[in-house]
């Protein structure tokens, strides 16, 4: 009974092993990145290559962008697109949003149905120091799903970035 | 009986030279006199108001300018490069009773829902002094956001999309058939 035993622990022991490797792996993975350093940023204008969005939803998720970022604190200043201020900064970081997926919903619908009629914006956000070299890269989805208007969603997006700006800046 | 008639024609005249105003300002273009669009609403972009504020559009001085109460936005309209508007709906009852209306028991809130008020959109694009990009988003009376536009491009503003093209794009169906 006893050499069973033994036999168990000297069988498990390279289980053991391949699980303190995997769990070391997945600590190593979930190590933080080291968080980005800047003191400025530019917001550039929201654009839609891909997709037809109208004016409005361009200027809300810009303009929603740029008063959630101010309100991180994680910039001395937030620069608008065309500030010609913004070049005089050594360690600027530059944000720029490409929209590639917007579906219009219906607020009309969202209020009777509760279940169809959401409103949904999917931007890729891309944070590149002056010379344009890539800081991060994140895709954001913003939608209106419930209550409120279909600009709604583009307030859900710039939440969600101003999220990004927290996790990964100093 | 005649001076009763007298009467009644001098007040239609009167009445009927007050509701062309505004439509007669944007025709003649050069007058100068402020266009004002009572029960505006700012949805977003202009700094020291708060988003949905309900107010006053006004297009006088070359500007454009939102009061609320004692508040005030300026926008000089030689600063905007873009002007674009549309058309959408909002509830009827909306705020914070329209909220409220949604506990309503028996589904009631959702069918005050069904019940929408046409809006018109405007939309701005402009420069701050310093030559960053700003934008502005309006609502206005159904009717009302091409007459704000001309009066905005008649001032100096400018667009990307003649105002003919945009009046053709939002005429009703009915109105495009029978051209």
């Amino acid at each position: 009974m006893k050499v069973n035993r033994t036999a168990y622990s000297i069988a498990l022991l390279p289980l053991a092993a391949v699980f303190l490797l995997l769990r070391g792996g997945a600590l190593a993975e979930e190590k933080p990145q080291p968080k980005i350093h800047a003191s400025a940023i530019q917001i550039l204008m929201v654009q839609s290559d891909e997709v037809t969005l109208p004016i409005e939803f361009r200027l809300a998720l810009y303009e929603n962008l740029i008063e959630h970022i101010q309100t991180t604190n994680k910039f001395q200043h937030v620069y608008r697109d065309g500030d010609p201020a913004a070049t005089t900064v050594p360690d600027l970081i530059v944000l720029h949003s490409n929209v590639y997926g917007f579906k219009k919903g219906s607020e009309e619908k969202r209020q009777v149905t509760t279940v169809s009629g959401a409103t949904s914006i999917k931007v890729h956000c891309l944070f590149t120091d002056k010379t344009g070299r890539s800081e991060l890269a994140q895709d954001v989805t913003g939608e209106v799903r419930f209550m409120g208007g279909n600009l709604r969603a583009t307030l859900d997006f710039a939440k969600k970035v101003a999220n990004v700006v927290v996790n990964n800046f100093q | 009986m005649g001076r009763a008639l007298f009467l009644l024609c001098a007040v239609t005249s009167i009445l009927m030279g007050v509701g062309l105003r505004a439509v007669s300002c944007v025709a003649q273009g050069a007058n100068t006199s402020p266009i004002s669009f009572p029960g505006s609403k700012h949805v977003l972009g202009l700094e020291g108001l708060k988003h949905n504020a309900s107010g006053t559009l006004l297009v006088e001085n070359s500007s454009l300018v939102f009061k609320k109460d004692k508040k005030t936005a300026v926008v000089p309209t030689a600063s905007i490069t873009e002007v674009l508007t549309g058309k959408d709906t909002e509830r009827t009852i909306g705020g914070m009773v329209g909220t409220l209306t949604l506990f309503a028991p028996y589904g009631s809130g959702r069918f005050l829902s069904l019940f929408r008020t046409k809006i018109d959109t405007l939309a701005i694009e402009y420069l701050d002094p310093a030559g960053g990009i700003h934008g502005a988003v309006f609502t206005l009376h159904q009717g009302n956001a091409l007459g704000a536009k001309q009066a905005l491009l008649n001032q100096g503003a400018k667009t990307s999309v003649p105002i003919e093209v945009e009046a053709a794009a939002q005429a009703p169906r009915k109105a495009k058939k029978q051209q």
